[in-house]
């Protein structure tokens, strides 16, 4: 995704209640018509839902971030109590050979056979 | 939005910020104030915690995305001024980018437990792929015991099915 187009989801993620097109290009700091281009391909991909809504006379759009967009299971990254070891890794990354991984798939097999 | 404790309650989110930046780091985050921009100077004045410390994590938590800043010049001294704010909410997203790049980690590793079988000193617990357990003349190249066959099934299927997991997490097909 170009930097804009995260600049602007981010910015969209941050308020849970919405905010109107016409403020975003505002806090973005560009003009309408390029919130406009940035907003229509946020809205293709899905990411975004663009709500008509009034202000005055002058009609706009409440843009609300889809919850489609849903947080990731941090979950994932435990076997057990056991944290994988890849994040913040500083070892050279040789995958097939990582003691660490290895221990921590030990641990992963460890916990679903107990689960079952 | 969630506030930092309830995001701290979570076991998988503690150990992952608990590995970005220790204890020290958790502690500045619990005690960050809720509201506002704040100095590194303030922020080791109000929580107790190091200087050095509060700096390190605020860099580490930077780089996630996790912590954002604006400068302010001084005019009469040119000094700038750093003023630091938490941005805990995005924690899903930095999650997401490690996810991404442990998927191709796991499939890697995933591939190279299926494609080679394993040989295993039962006494050192060194273990060679096929290979290297003949080029060792299948004797442990530390003790020189004789080594067996070593079943990864069970390390195949568990690490498998996590795979599955985090596709299913971060709504990634399966590559080919």
């Amino acid at each position: 995704m170009a930097d804009p187009e995260a600049e602007a989801l981010d910015l969209i993620k941050s308020r849970p209640e919405g905010i109107l097109q016409s403020k975003l290009w505002k806090e973005l700091g560009v003009d309408s018509r390029k919130c406009s281009r940035i907003v229509k391909k946020l809205e293709e991909d899905g990411l975004i839902d663009r709500i008509e809504s009034k202000k005055g006379s002058t009609k706009t759009y409440l843009l609300k971030a889809k919850t489609s967009t849903m947080p990731v299971d941090p979950s994932c990254l435990l076997a057990g109590d056991e944290l994988i070891p890849c994040i913040s890794c500083d070892l050279e990354c040789i995958v097939e050979e990582c003691h660490p991984l290895m221990d921590w798939m030990y641990q992963l097999a460890i916990v679903q056979h107990t689960e079952k | 939005m969630d506030s930092v404790d309830d995001m701290l309650d979570d076991p998988a989110i503690h150990a992952y910020l608990h590995r970005l930046v220790g204890e020290e780091g958790i502690d500045l985050l619990r005690k960050f104030p809720k509201e506002g921009e704040h100095s590194d100077e303030d922020l080791a004045a109000e929580t107790g915690i190091n200087l050095n410390s509060v700096r390190h994590s605020l860099y580490t938590l930077y780089e996630k995305r996790l912590a954002e800043y604006h400068r302010i010049k001084n005019n009469e001294t040119g000094w700038l001024t750093y003023l630091w704010q938490i941005r805990i909410d995005r924690i899903y997203d930095a999650i997401r980018e490690d996810l991404e790049d442990i998927l191709d980690k796991l499939e890697r590793r995933a591939r190279y437990e299926e494609e080679n079988d394993f040989y295993i000193c039962k006494a050192c617990g060194i273990l060679l792929p096929f290979a290297k357990a003949m080029d060792s003349e299948f004797k442990c190249p530390e003790c020189k015991d004789p080594i067996t066959h070593f079943d990864n099934d069970t390390l195949l299927a568990a690490l498998k099915q996590r795979i599955q997991a985090i596709r299913d997490s971060i709504g990634h097909a399966e590559s080919s």
